[in-house]
């Protein structure tokens, strides 16, 4: 696997992973959460410690400015969630995307045995690691939590937000409970996000000795084929079929 | 005079008022203090209750109440000697200082003596529970006028930031009662109301200062306080409606139960159980996946070179 085995046979350096429509969808999510965590932060520990969240909240224009931001970044992401789910409706009824076990994002059995393969890796009891279509389950797991995300702490916000317009289409049983369940489910899966961003998102994209200090395909969209054939080396044998079966021979 | 000419023709007039001399404390004032300004501590009078002698002079001239002489409310004290005997207290004054005689155990009428400029409101207290507590239960911790505004010789007004009933102030202020186990056990009261209040989204914006958020006032009335069983209670039943309106243009039924104070129900508690556990669940997966794959890696790139890399 050398640089020189690449240019010599006829695949391209390099391909494209998202397209630029994918990529404003993701700069579009992460400005957003960024905003909406630091914003709802304030909110969430209003307590504690004391003190100190006046002063956070003070940062972001006080509390009713912090507010608004935090209204309008809700609904700049559930926009740009339902622009995603909008599209690939698009993509799959053009037939520009079909479902493939290989490229798929949709979570597989196979999933579940990548993960111990993986643990099994970790702890010295299997020679290799597990090999990758074209999203590890690291990424799977990235992607569904955004839908997790949105289905939980998107529709509570949005019922938060505007509990006027929520509270007629809301049935008359659940008025006594789903309101404080409404700011439970928010708060608390908010943290979540959080949490989950800052461990998994932040390590594999980021600080991973691999990707540090960013893997730059949010930007330029592309992976290189050296990159993709270690990463993702199921994808790249879908892809290149002869050029893969000639390196297993040679 | 229509509003706008009003402000346009008097309002520049009302700059005169700075040219006059500051207002300053009644002569009689002067006189009581001389002494109370610097006595210090507390006396037992003849029916053994203690009475502080000591009037701060300072915070006395700050106080709203700073142009009065003392004897406005003081009515049987005289302005000389402490022998000689009052002006006659009005017959409604010296009445309604016999009804709340059970919270003013010293000067019955200086507590009644309120009313004197305070009358509306001084009637709706007496009408709300808690002038009920006092002038048909004779209780003495229930509050009253001082226990909510302060010493009236001190008090400001609550737009001031320092009055106990300010924004800032005002909720600690009603949970020196309601907060307490004790009272809330000895009068039945909602148990949960303070925490409830500092959980809910109006405590933490009011907390972080936000300029429309509700303090106990908004939705309880400021001096006409009912309990919640009340008809006239502003939450009471469908007139939640109306108070929640106040802020929640169109608050219909099902908005309403938005905010309580009672301890969530099972649902919500359960539900949060539940969210809490798959929170658990998948810190402990991401985290030790994270710890793991970082040893490996550190393992790997020492202990076991790969060829060609």
């Amino acid at each position: 696997m050398s640089e020189t085995n690449t240019e010599t046979t006829g695949i391209p350096k390099e391909i494209e992973r998202f397209n630029v429509i994918f990529r404003i969808q993701h700069v579009l999510m992460f400005t957003t959460f960024l905003i909406l965590s630091f914003t709802g932060w304030g909110l969430k520990y209003a307590h504690d410690p004391e003190g100190l969240s006046s002063v956070w909240i003070r940062v972001w224009g006080g509390p009713d400015t912090a507010g608004l931001i935090h209204r309008i970044a809700g609904i700049t992401m559930l926009l740009d969630f339902v622009w995603h789910v909008i599209y690939l409706i698009y993509l799959f009824a053009t037939k520009q995307m079909t479902i493939n076990t290989k490229t798929t994002v949709i979570p597989l059995p196979k999933d579940v045995f990548d993960v111990i393969k993986n643990f099994m890796y970790f702890f010295g009891l299997s020679k290799e690691k597990a090999k990758f279509g074209k999203y590890s389950y690291a990424q799977k797991f990235d992607y569904w939590a955004v839908f997790w995300g949105m289905f939980i702490i998107g529709s509570s916000g949005y019922a938060l937000a505007f509990p006027m317009q929520v509270s007629y289409i809301i049935p008359s049983f659940t008025s006594g409970w789903i309101w404080e369940l409404l700011g439970l489910m928010h708060s608390d899966e908010a943290l979540l996000a959080i949490v989950f961003i800052l461990f998994w998102h932040f390590y594999n994209e980021h600080l991973k000795p691999e990707v540090f200090p960013m893997s730059w395909i949010w930007i330029t969209g592309k992976i290189s084929t050296d990159k993709l054939k270690h990463h993702h080396p199921l994808e790249y044998e879908l892809l290149f079929p002869e050029e893969a079966k000639k390196e297993k021979k040679g | 005079m229509s509003q706008k000419t009003f402000a346009v023709a008097v309002a520049p007039l009302l700059f005169l008022l700075l040219l006059l001399p500051s207002v300053g404390l009644s002569q009689e004032s002067e006189t009581c203090l001389s002494c109370h300004g610097v006595m210090k501590g507390s006396l037992k009078t003849q029916r053994g209750t203690m009475v502080d002698l000591n009037v701060d002079t300072e915070k006395f001239n700050a106080s709203v109440h700073a142009t009065l002489p003392c004897t406005e409310c003081h009515m049987r004290f005289s302005a000389g000697s402490h022998a000689a005997s009052g002006s006659a207290v009005p017959s409604d004054i010296l009445s309604l200082s016999s009804k709340i005689a059970a919270k003013f155990k010293n000067d019955p009428v200086a507590g009644a003596a309120c009313a004197k400029c305070h009358a509306e409101v001084y009637q709706k207290v007496l009408s709300g529970v808690h002038g009920k507590n006092i002038t048909e239960k004779k209780q003495v911790d229930g509050a009253f006028c001082l226990d909510c505004h302060g010493s009236p010789h001190y008090i400001t007004r609550v737009k001031d930031g320092k009055s106990p009933m300010s924004r800032k102030y005002q909720v600690e202020t009603c949970g020196k009662c309601h907060g307490s186990q004790a009272i809330i056990e000895k009068y039945k009261l909602e148990e949960n109301v303070m925490d409830s209040f500092r959980e809910s989204f109006h405590g933490r914006k009011l907390h972080l200062g936000h300029t429309r958020a509700p303090v106990c006032t908004s939705c309880h009335n400021a001096h006409d306080i009912r309990t919640k069983s009340d008809p006239e209670s502003p939450v009471f039943g469908k007139n939640k409606l109306e108070t929640c309106g106040k802020c929640h243009r169109g608050a219909n039924e099902k908005f309403v139960p938005a905010i309580t104070h009672k301890r969530p129900g099972p649902i919500p508690h359960y539900g949060e159980k539940l969210l809490i556990l798959l929170t658990m669940g998948t810190f402990a997966f991401i985290i030790s996946h994270v710890l793991l794959e970082a040893f490996a890696d550190i393992r790997d790139a020492v202990f076991r070179k790969k060829e060609g890399k």
